[in-house]
């Protein structure tokens, strides 16, 4: 199946390989995610950008319920859930992949496609996207 | 800044909060009689009136007021996520403050029990989105990871402050959570774990209830006080989101840390007090880290040396500078619209020196803040006239 966003706006799929687009700003050298209509410092113009797939984490923790807008609490299963540092200084929330004891802050983390509902008759695959732990 | 008439709080009343609530037109009447009661004046006499509600229809509010009067009264629903009952008394004090009437009344009521299911489902329309994937619960659990990492807190820290709401509560009539013994940090940390590292019991109650509070000029307060302490609004304050390096835009974001701080720091300046002058303080304590990151960003302790005041005891009633006396959103509750007038409801009455087993001795300065998602800050510092 073919990858597709379930949400223009927010990044786009190179191959297999997610790329979040977020905003540079020219008057602060701040680069925002998601995409700003203008800087929200100076309220000067803003650059669409693609932001680096790689960062650090900054925090986490492991939510024991469903992940996607359920509040139904789960018997044990949950979805874990981070803050990753971007080079370009930008700080994302994102689901992330693992569990209970995976993470520590201030490891490293990459981009990857979180598939959540397909379209069989389309042939696509609509997806959010996570960051997922590089064991190097 | 033009001349601004001083507010007093004339009047408090609540339903109690509770996990299965009447019907939200019942409970917003006994909240409203009970502060139109407390006051001592009728719904005739109030000059404005603003309903603060998240759950429901646009039209429940002004319907719901029509069990008190049909007197001619604007009526102003008001919607700030967690801060809408904060938002809804802030609006009431302005329409004093401005001369626009001599006494404004502020409701708030909603029962989470029955609109979260359906409000959430329709945020996500036809599917999820991905600003709708991550909890607030998520959030708030991150800040205490990090704090951990950063200042070397212990999830027993963490327990021993709800631990302290629970028991805060337990003397608290109008509380969701009253447990019938002593509840330790050990309950606490047995309980399911809702997002590491913060339990059901950390979490803030959720449930139904309604609260009510009224202001009036300086020349009506004096008129009805009838020998009680009088309570005066010595600053009211809001404020919106500012950046901040990390800095983030999507998902559940009650934040940034910041934003308590500069609210903090507005509020001491209009009110001419610091933290030494505050005698007891209310806070947006959905989880415990809350109130832990509180402690510090208003000024009652250095970066990082929060967890001493818990160890101290010190947030407790009788401790330097008791928090959420009456158990705070985690077992007071935290219905939301109605939360924020329940701080001003215990907060009144401490000031008075009416709370009980729970009075703060010679309370003067109550400071008072709430978050709304999104995110806002809204803080009052009520503070009592005349000696002690």
């Amino acid at each position: 199946m073919t990858p597709q966003p379930i949400e223009d706006g927010y990044f786009v799929i190179k191959g297999e390989q997610p790329v979040l687009l977020g905003s540079y700003s020219p008057s602060t050298g701040n680069t925002y995610y998601p995409q700003r209509k203008l800087c929200p410092v100076t309220s000067e113009p803003v650059e669409t950008v693609e932001l680096p797939t790689e960062g650090e984490l900054y925090s986490w923790t492991y939510v024991r319920m469903k992940m996607i807008g359920s509040t139904e609490s789960t018997e044990g299963g949950g979805h874990g859930v981070g803050q990753i540092d971007l080079p370009c200084g930008t700080r994302v929330q994102s689901i992330i992949q693992g569990d209970m004891g995976d993470w520590t802050i201030g490891m490293k983390m990459r981009l990857a496609l979180l598939p959540l509902k397909t379209d069989r008759d389309k042939n696509l695959s609509y997806c959010s996207y996570c960051f997922v732990p590089v064991n190097d | 800044m033009t001349t601004q008439n001083d507010v007093y709080v004339i009047g408090v009343g609540m339903h109690p909060f509770m996990r299965d609530a009447p019907s939200l037109r019942d409970m917003y009447f006994t909240a409203a009689s009970a502060a139109l009661k407390d006051a001592g004046i009728r719904f005739q006499d109030i000059g404005y009136l603003y309903n603060g509600y998240i759950g429901g229809t646009f039209l429940e509010g002004i319907t719901f007021a029509k069990d008190l009067g049909l007197t001619n009264v604007p009526i102003v629903h008001v919607e700030n996520a967690s801060a809408t009952g904060s938002c809804a008394f802030r609006e009431a004090v302005n329409a004093v403050r401005g001369g626009h009437c001599e006494a404004a009344m502020a409701v708030g009521f909603d029962d989470m029990m029955k609109f979260s299911r359906s409000r959430a489902m329709a945020q996500m329309g036809d599917g999820p989105k991905i600003d709708s994937t991550i909890l607030p619960a998520a959030f708030f659990a991150m800040w205490a990871v990090r704090r951990m990492h950063d200042h070397g807190t212990s999830v027993e820290t963490y327990a021993k402050i709800a631990a302290k709401n629970w028991n805060h509560a337990r003397h608290n009539p109008m509380a969701q959570r009253q447990a019938a013994q002593e509840v330790t940090a050990a309950e606490i940390l047995a309980a399911p774990e809702v997002s590491y590292p913060h339990t059901t019991k950390m979490a803030c109650a959720a449930g139904g209830g309604a609260a009510a509070a009224i202001v009036a000029t300086k020349e009506v307060a004096e008129r009805l006080a009838g020998g009680r302490p009088m309570v005066r609004v010595a600053a009211s304050q809001m404020k919106s989101e500012h950046y901040t390096p990390g800095h983030v835009f999507l998902g559940a974001v009650i934040g940034p840390e910041d934003l308590t701080r500069v609210t903090t720091e507005a509020v001491y300046q209009e009110a001419g007090v610091g933290p030494t002058d505050v005698d007891l303080v209310h806070v947006h304590d959905a989880f415990p880290i809350e109130e832990l990151m509180y402690t510090e960003l208003m000024g009652f302790a250095e970066p990082g040396e929060g967890d001493r005041l818990v160890a101290n005891g010190d947030t407790s009633i009788g401790g330097r500078i008791p928090f959420s006396t009456d158990g705070g959103l985690t077992a007071r509750g935290h219905p939301g619209g109605p939360t924020g007038l329940a701080q001003i409801w215990d907060s009144v009455q401490q000031l008075r020196g009416e709370s009980g087993v729970r009075q703060v001795k010679g309370a003067r300065n109550a400071l008072v803040h709430m978050m709304g998602a999104g995110s806002i800050c809204v803080m009052h510092l009520l503070q009592r006239d005349g000696d002690i």
